[in-house]
């Protein structure tokens, strides 16, 4: 008990992230239900460049 | 007991492997039977014949029991060589009907095998609907259902002709599931379906009085529907079929602020009482209620009658608390009423509790304060996200662009569509329609909601009518089937011999063609019963006028017959080396293959005075089968079967690096071809609720394009331990955790995310940043 108490604590052990896309029109909230026809094709996109004004990839401190 | 040995044969081994006695007379009945199917009725030959049987097994089994097999090869084999040819013949196609049955009931059994044990992980038929969970216990009964239902179709009621097609990948039937049970989907009117109330079918439900109620039936009307048809459920005119709700909501908000004014400011102790008899006169004598835009002249009528007891200033002050405190209220109602019916679109379950309803919802064409309300309270609690701050993967929203409505700045609804942009750049919707592309604006009047053009889940449209020109409009119509064409296996088997394609398309066209009328057949039989809410309740367009024991054939004639293709890029690599986004020459044969599907479904639609369409397939559980199966057949084929997809309908491929404003022009025209339905993605890098500039310039370009229907792609992630929403590489960029990976309590804590130190449950722990941007949002007041 008292070796539990002094470590550390560790919380989302397990715990995957959320990924939400939308295949053929519909948006899921995992990759896990994509069937694997579907999860090539999200493995396979490009991003579509905006040329006019520049989508700068904003990192959140 | 002795076996063999060439003496007699005692025992036979039956394909399970199990021994049963032999009996002579089953080889005779067979034999007799065969025999009587080509005209013989000699049941002594037939006894004959299988003693002969008898005898050859004998010689040949030495040590061995005899298979069943080797019995049927025995019994061909003496009937050929004794002369009887026909007897033969129908014993070997009977043979094998068996042996086909037999092996489809193994499969299915196989599949039930699969569905029982596996996880979804493992089997991807569970996966084959990413809005199924395969994993439950309702999700695995569902797939049970559906796919004993195809076999049974598949073996006893489709043509033989389109089940070999289907089989082997020419077309693919989709929700074939379905075949005899029912129609795709509907463009539901809700604001005929309050008038007066509806029924369940479980419980009647009484005309809605405020918005919140409007909200929840709208629910309701979505999940009933859902449970009649295979398809989605769309609303074309959520605005308008809301803003009722609202006005009803004002009208009695500010009736009871004006009791409370009534005791404050005019020391009324009788004040509910007489606030009620005030509002009824005062309705009466203008004809008018309370609004949300006060410019009716209603509250000029309640001055002057409320004059007749208080003073001038009295009366000024129990208008403005009345007015302030109903349009307060109002919006926080509107606020409260549509982020449940986000939440309720999100988990309310239908059909045996697998899913939750496919919901669309069109809206932004409203320009009426009530309507404008609704638009921007459900934008803003789609905004906000559901009870952790997810984001909402229902209901399907499509924001309808108009000029002159919310196009440009300075009209009336302008700045939801600017709001419109910012929640899409958060949550992936609204999508956006254009009513001014041509083909959208051929059937727009103005002031006719119902003509405006609306879009279904995730891509289907239905409003030209050539059966009934006369009803060329979106209220309680929808595709009854639709099934697409291998487009890239035609291509690869003429060889680069453009003609043969154009021929063999056009035979595939006239195969699908007689296939969907021969379902049209089955679903016109159906009868009103057979959809209690559907048709029951008159959602449908005319079954209103239907009995219950009428069949609902006429009334179908309004929705849509459709063929669907995938693969454009695909068959363009096949046929000519290039595909629509590598050259000119590629996107105007592209142009050419899709124009003339587009061609032939109208010439059907003339032929048979029905509304034949052509779809851009959304593909959700085709993606990989033509692709597997062509591989197979043909191999790997670089640009054409060399990855696990072919692409969804007209797109450029997803791998292929182009410019957003190509992607807009190459996709455009062919929309216009696919009046069945289309969509154009468009996938932005980065967060772009960073960049509304440029996610708005997209949006316009595909309108300036005249695309009919668009969206954008960006990656929403989720970190459930943090909270944090945007994107997540390897690591989350808040809490630092890698995915599977603990964050020490003491870092959450630093960072203000973890509050509920006894808690022992994982999830989400707050997220003071993200709430702090939220919380002034929900009740502000866009100007009007």
């Amino acid at each position: 008990m008292e070796n539990k108490e002094m470590q550390e604590q560790l919380i989302g052990e397990g715990v995957g992230f959320e990924r939400i896309r939308r295949i053929t029109g519909y948006l899921v909230g995992t990759l896990d239900r994509f069937n694997n026809a579907k999860r090539a094709e999200e493995h396979d996109r490009v991003k579509h460049t905006v040329s006019c004004c520049s989508m700068e990839e904003e990192h959140t401190a | 007991m002795r076996e063999g040995h060439g003496f007699m044969i005692q025992q036979i081994v039956k394909r399970d492997g199990r021994k049963a006695p032999f009996e002579i007379e089953k080889i005779a009945a067979a034999i007799f039977s065969a025999a009587q199917a080509s005209g013989g009725q000699d049941y002594e030959m037939a006894r004959g014949l299988a003693e002969q049987v008898e005898k050859v097994l004998e010689a040949a089994a030495g040590d061995q029991i005899p298979t069943v097999e080797q019995i049927q090869d025995t019994v061909e084999k003496v009937l050929i060589e004794s002369g009887h040819a026909r007897t033969a013949k129908k014993y070997i196609l009977y043979r094998n009907e068996r042996t086909r049955v037999r092996e489809m009931n193994t499969k299915l059994m196989k599949v039930y095998e699969d569905l029982t044990f596996q996880s979804s992980l493992e089997n991807d038929v569970k996966r084959e609907n990413a809005n199924i969970d395969g994993d439950t216990a309702m999700g695995t009964m569902l797939k049970y259902g559906s796919e004993g239902a195809k076999q049974f179709y598949e073996m006893f009621i489709l043509d033989p002709a389109h089940a070999k097609a289907h089989r082997e990948g020419d077309i693919h039937i989709h929700d074939l599931d379905f075949l005899t049970l029912t129609t795709t989907c509907c463009q539901i009117d809700l604001l005929k379906l309050f008038q007066g109330g509806f029924s369940t079918g479980h419980g009647f439900l009484r005309e809605p009085n405020d918005i919140r109620s409007y909200a929840a039936l709208a629910c309701i009307a979505i999940q009933s529907n859902q449970n009649d048809q295979h398809g989605g459920q769309s609303v074309p005119n959520f605005d308008y079929s809301m803003a009722p709700g609202i006005r009803k909501t004002f009208r009695k908000l500010f009736r009871s602020n004006l009791a409370k004014a009534l005791e404050v400011f005019g020391a009324d102790e009788n004040n509910e009482v007489d606030a009620q008899a005030l509002t009824e006169r005062v309705e009466q004598e203008t004809g008018k209620w309370a609004c949300l835009a006060g410019d009716n002249g209603y509250d000029e009528a309640m001055a002057k009658a409320l004059g007749e007891k208080l003073d001038e200033q009295a009366v000024q002050k129990c208008l403005r608390f009345a007015r302030k405190y109903a349009d307060k209220e109002t919006r926080k109602s509107a606020y409260q009423a549509m982020e449940a019916l986000v939440h309720n679109l999100n988990t309310m379950h239908s059909r045996a509790g697998a899913q939750i309803p496919f919901s669309s919802l069109n809206y932004g064409t409203d320009t009426s304060p009530e309507g404008r309300l609704v638009i921007e309270q459900l934008l803003l609690a789609t905004e906000a996200g559901l009870g952790n701050g997810e984001t909402p993967i229902f209901p399907i929203h499509i924001f309808k662009v108009k000029e002159g409505v919310n196009y440009n700045e300075g009209e009336p609804n302008y700045d939801l569509f600017k709001l419109a942009c910012r929640v899409s750049a958060k949550r992936m919707f609204p999508n956006f329609s254009f009513l001014d592309a041509p083909f959208n604006k051929q059937y727009y009047k103005p002031g006719h909601p119902e003509t405006e053009c609306a879009y279904m889940g995730c891509r289907t449209r239905v409003i030209g009518n050539h059966y009934d020109p006369t009803r060329e409009i979106v209220n309680g119509r929808g595709n009854l089937s639709f099934t697409s064409i291998n487009l890239p296996r035609i291509a690869i088997r003429s060889h680069g011999d453009i003609d043969w394609f154009f021929e063999d398309l056009d035979r595939k066209i006239d195969l699908v063609i007689d296939q969907l009328l021969a379902r049209f057949r089955i679903q016109s039989a159906k009868k009103v019963r057979n959809y209690p809410f559907l048709m029951g309740e008159g959602v449908w367009i005319d079954s209103e006028k239907l009995g219950p024991d009428d069949t609902v054939g006429e009334v179908l004639k309004h929705g849509t017959l459709t063929l669907g293709f995938i693969g454009l890029a695909e068959t363009l690599k096949a046929l000519i080396g290039k595909h629509h986004g590598e050259s000119d020459e590629a996107q105007n044969l592209g142009l050419e293959i899709v124009g003339h599907m587009r061609e032939r479904m109208d010439q059907a639609s003339e032929k048979y005075g029905l509304n034949f369409s052509l779809i851009a397939t959304p593909a959700e559980g085709l993606s990989g089968r033509f692709v597997k199966i062509d591989r197979e057949k043909y191999g790997r084929i670089e640009g054409v079967t060399d990855r696990d997809y072919y692409t969804n309908s007209f797109h450029i491929p997803v791998y292929y690096p182009i410019s957003a404003f190509d992607k807009i022009a190459r996709e455009a025209p062919y929309h216009e071809l696919t009046n069945g339905g289309h969509i154009s993605y468009i996938e932005l890098d980065g967060d772009p609720t960073q960049n509304l500039e440029a996610f708005e310039a997209v949006v316009r370009a595909m309108k300036e394009a005249g695309i009919g229907y668009g969206a954008i792609n960006h990656p929403i992630d989720r970190d459930p331990v943090c909270g944090y929403t945007g994107i997540i590489g390897e690591t989350c960029p808040r809490c630092g955790r890698h995915e599977g990976e603990g964050v020490p309590l003491s870092k959450l804590q630093k960072l203000g995310l973890y509050k509920h130190l006894n808690s022992m449950t994982l999830g989400y722990h707050g997220d003071p940043a993200e709430e702090a941007d939220r919380l002034p949002n929900t009740l502000q007041v866009v100007k009007e």
